[in-house]
């Protein structure tokens, strides 16, 4: 029969315990995570009229105008052989991926705070949950991008097949910061608050909707994102298939970084519960 | 205190459990972080003193849990009870001691929790199933036996949020009940339902019990205890107070609420007598031949009064309650009397008090027959008068009495 085993000692004098514990959880994150999901896309729709259009409707809107913009020439911004709408939603399309990314820990476990204080099921489940929304939501948007890309004349090379990989890169870096910014967050109030301030600045030092200067490359550089993001990008819009400087080692970074922050939420979870 | 060798059937340990929380909600956030770096940092313990604006929610408790057994714990709200069942569902983490648990453990602390108001009631059941740790595929063959045990109707298919909270407990208790947890915590959550939902979810406990599942109960209702528990622990203030049969747990937790308000009832002068209040009860009082009131033997009880004028056409009664003044057990009214001007005492002598040992209050009133109206009252608003009353002598009978939680006696001519 299962024995389990509660004290005040750091789950780090029992490496082995821990181990177990973390794989018994992830055995069952699989089956609560789906549920939660399926949960989370009927109650999306559920209350609305439209439903399951407003899946597709958000990208077809923006689509919309930036086809409007493009053919109008309102903006004629430098944006090297790419029409500069393809290379403005291909860029938004790739941020938007990082920044659903980053909020998803915080925001799935926030809302979930009454369930996770009173029921004990393992916090990766919501987080799970809420990425394959994130997932799922840049899939579809993904769909709308390539149909906008034809529309403008962009062709499709070998490159899109690595498009997954650049996006999982970003996504990987996104929930990195995520479990660290729910561990602060879900005690201090300040994280939550500070978030859309910090991410519209982010936003405005990150090259998305334009190409950095050559004279900057270094400052912009230091932005961890900037290599995912013109890679990816890149491998979008048939421009060269070998990553730009940075992109392994922010990959490799963000990739250890992901776990060390999950390992982290994870000690702290009960400290949290305590402070729901 | 719990003997410090386990049993080996023993199924939840719990040896010197302490946990700590902080008063101030900024100081707790930053014990929190600190307590976070402290658990990265391996043999860094956090400090088992108590640091600035922390108190002690539980402190040292020990006691066990044998297959098959049902303990309720008891105490005042703030007493530890919810505390104690976080821990032992491992959501929060002692700050000193431990917790052996044996098999799995299921919980059922909050029956609103994880429910999705937008979803329908079968959905609700696949959700909750699986924030349970079972997933669709297992929970698809006890659908049927879950939507049965709800006695929801067609009311299952309704969004959760049109059900009422009574309908919400059915709900989560139904598939709590069919996942057949090794150890089962209950937190006050039968307090909602109607009592053919009470009786189900008693009797569920009852043949979970008999399988051999374990259960630990946290409920102010006394009737709920003592259906379900045979033993009962009690807590004040974070601290072990009393452990014992889930009756003697009880009378010990209302004596102790009881002699808290004797001592604010005895603070409280007798009130004065006016034309709005013509007789007052002074005083009740119960004795026996002896130092105590035994069991079964002949017992005085004396009412002290005061009243302005003489009453004509009164009568008087006194009734016993059980110790939480929930229930009437018995009682008797007198024939027509008469009231005294001034201050007087009626009594009555019961040659064999009907009552088994225990604790129990004392309520009377003086009514006056033409209008029954009562004239007098003690007990209802204020304070009743408590009685302790013992057993003559230890015996298989008043052990029985104990068991059963008997509470009063009957005298038969037995024709055989």
């Amino acid at each position: 029969m299962k024995e389990t085993i509660y004290t005040s000692q750091s789950p780090l004098l029992a490496p082995r315990v821990f181990l177990r514990e973390v794989r018994a959880d992830l055995g069952v994150v699989y089956r609560i995570g789906w549920q939660l999901f399926v949960r989370n896309l009927k109650v999306q729709v559920r209350q609305s009229l439209l439903g399951y259009a407003w899946l597709l409707l958000p990208s077809l809107v923006t689509g919309l105008v930036w086809i409007f913009l493009g053919r109008s020439r309102v903006l004629n911004v430098a944006s090297g052989d790419v029409p500069y709408p393809a290379f403005v939603l291909a860029g938004v399309f790739l941020w938007q991926g990082f920044v659903e990314a980053l909020s998803c820990p915080l925001q799935q476990l926030s809302n979930a705070k009454a369930t996770l204080a009173k029921v004990r099921v393992p916090h990766e489940a919501f987080v799970v949950a809420g990425m394959a929304v994130v997932v799922f939501n840049s899939l579809l948007r993904l769909l709308v991008l390539l149909a906008l890309m034809r529309w403008f004349g962009v062709p499709f090379t070998g490159t899109l097949a690595l498009v997954p990989l650049g996006l999982g890169a970003l996504l990987g870096l996104g929930l990195a910061l995520g479990w660290l910014l729910a561990l602060l967050g879900l005690l201090y109030a300040d994280v939550a608050q500070a978030l859309p301030v910090v991410l519209n600045l982010w936003f405005l030092v990150t090259p998305v909707v334009y190409a950095p200067p050559a004279s900057f490359a270094r400052w912009f550089n230091l932005n961890p994102v900037t290599p995912l993001l013109i890679t990816a990008r890149h491998w979008l819009l048939a421009g060269p298939a070998a990553p730009t400087p940075g992109f392994w080692l922010v990959a490799g970074l963000a990739g250890v970084a992901l776990f060390a922050n999950w390992l982290a939420y994870r000690f702290a979870t009960p400290h949290l519960i305590a402070r729901f | 205190m719990a003997a410090s060798t386990t049993p080996p059937d023993a199924v939840v340990t719990v040896r010197n459990l302490s946990k700590k929380y902080c008063r101030q909600l900024r100081t707790s956030l930053w014990y929190g972080l600190r307590d976070i770096a402290a658990e990265a940092w391996p043999g860094a313990r956090p400090p088992a003193r108590l640091r600035r604006d922390e108190f002690w929610s539980l402190h040292d408790l020990s006691f066990e849990l044998r297959r098959g057994e049902a303990l309720a714990i008891i105490g005042a709200n703030g007493a530890g009870k919810s505390t104690l069942l976080k821990l032992l569902n491992g959501l929060i983490k002692p700050d000193a001691g431990s917790i052996r648990l044996r098999g799995r453990v299921g919980a059922l602390i909050e029956l609103g929790a994880g429910l999705d108001p937008v979803l329908t009631g079968r959905e609700n059941i696949f959700l909750r199933a699986a924030l349970l740790g079972v997933g669709r595929a297992q929970a698809l063959p006890l659908l049927p036996a879950i939507i049965e045990f709800t006695g929801l109707g067609e009311a299952i298919e309704m969004p959760v949020q049109f059900y009422s909270s009574g309908m919400v407990a059915r709900l989560a208790y139904a598939v709590a009940a069919h996942l057949h947890p090794d150890v089962l915590l209950v937190d006050e959550v039968l307090a909602v339902g109607d009592f053919d939902f009470q009786r189900k979810c008693i009797h569920h406990m009852m043949s979970y019990l008999a399988a051999g599942g374990s259960l630990i109960l946290v409920s102010h209702q006394p009737h709920h205890i003592q259906a379900v528990c045979r033993r009962g622990l009690v807590l004040e203030k974070g601290r072990w107070a009393f452990e014992g049969t889930a009756t003697e747990a009880l009378d010990y937790y209302f004596s102790r609420q009881l002699a808290e308000a004797d001592r604010a009832a005895q603070a409280q002068p007798v009130p004065a007598l006016d034309a709005a209040r013509p007789v007052v009860i002074e005083e009740l009082t119960i004795t026996g031949a002896g130092p105590a009131v035994l069991a079964g033997e002949g017992t005085t009880v004396t009412l002290t009064y005061q009243a302005l004028q003489p009453q004509e056409n009164t009568c008087w009664g006194f009734f016993f309650y059980t110790p939480d003044g929930s229930v009437c057990i018995t009682g008797a009214s007198s024939p027509s009397a008469r009231l005294a001007a001034g201050r007087h005492a009626l009594t009555c002598h019961l040659p064999r008090l009907p009552l088994t040992a225990g604790e129990y209050l004392v309520k009377s009133m003086i009514v006056e027959l033409a209008a029954l109206q009562p004239l007098a009252m003690r007990g209802w608003e204020d304070a009743p008068t408590r009685l302790r009353v013992e057993t003559p002598e230890a015996s298989m009978q008043a052990n029985a009495h104990r068991m059963l939680q008997q509470l009063t006696t009957l005298e038969v001519e037995w024709n055989h």
